[in-house]
């Protein structure tokens, strides 16, 4: 699947989907559950988060 | 580029280039006082700057990709609040700055530039922090 499908589908523009692959853009819950939904995978499988000190 | 971001470009050149046809002719032909030329002018700088702003903007629209634009999801409003609040500081600095200068003696002439320069530099500040937040996410 492309960026700009995914962005399609999400409901964003291709430049969002690129920036939140990149990790310079934390996207809103509900744009990440809807990111979640196309991939048929709950969140947690999706997205990661990395604290400070290393841990995920 | 983005559409957006293209946008920003073309808002912020023609700003710049209006803003500085504006200053650099304008305050030296117009004398100080009330002039009943100034609202003309002024008048015609504004109309000047749209105009431009909307070919710039037709162009882009024109020349865009297909299915390259589309509404503003979350992550440009939040880049357009963003700048917004960087030039609404300024404009306020600006203006708190320029305002006091009656008190000091300042030609309401030229209080009246001081109060335009600072919105102008709020509209090149709001434009180049959109260019910067595209850029950098």
């Amino acid at each position: 699947m492309t960026q700009q499908e995914l962005a399609e589908r999400v409901g964003v523009t291709r430049q969002t989907i690129n920036a939140i692959e990149l990790g310079k853009y934390s996207p809103s819950l509900e744009v990440a559950f809807r990111i979640a939904l196309v991939f048929g995978l709950p969140l947690e499988q999706v997205f990661g988060y990395e604290s400070g000190d290393g841990e995920s | 580029m983005s559409f957006r971001e293209k946008s920003a470009w073309i808002s912020l050149i023609v700003v710049l280039l209006t803003a500085a046809a504006f200053f650099l002719h304008v305050p030296w032909t117009l004398r100080p006082g009330p002039s009943p030329g100034l609202a003309h002018v002024t008048g015609l700088f504004l109309i000047l700057l749209v105009l431009i702003d909307l070919i710039g903007r037709i162009l882009v629209f024109v020349t865009a990709p297909k299915g390259g634009l589309t509404g503003k999801d979350e992550r440009e409003r939040l880049i357009d609040l963003k700048a917004a609040r960087s030039a609404f500081y300024v404009l306020l600095a600006g203006n708190l700055l320029a305002l006091p200068l009656v008190h000091f003696g300042a030609d309401p002439f030229a209080v009246a530039f001081a109060v335009v320069l600072s919105i102008v530099v709020a509209f090149v500040v709001n434009y180049s922090a959109r260019i910067y937040l595209y850029r950098r996410s």
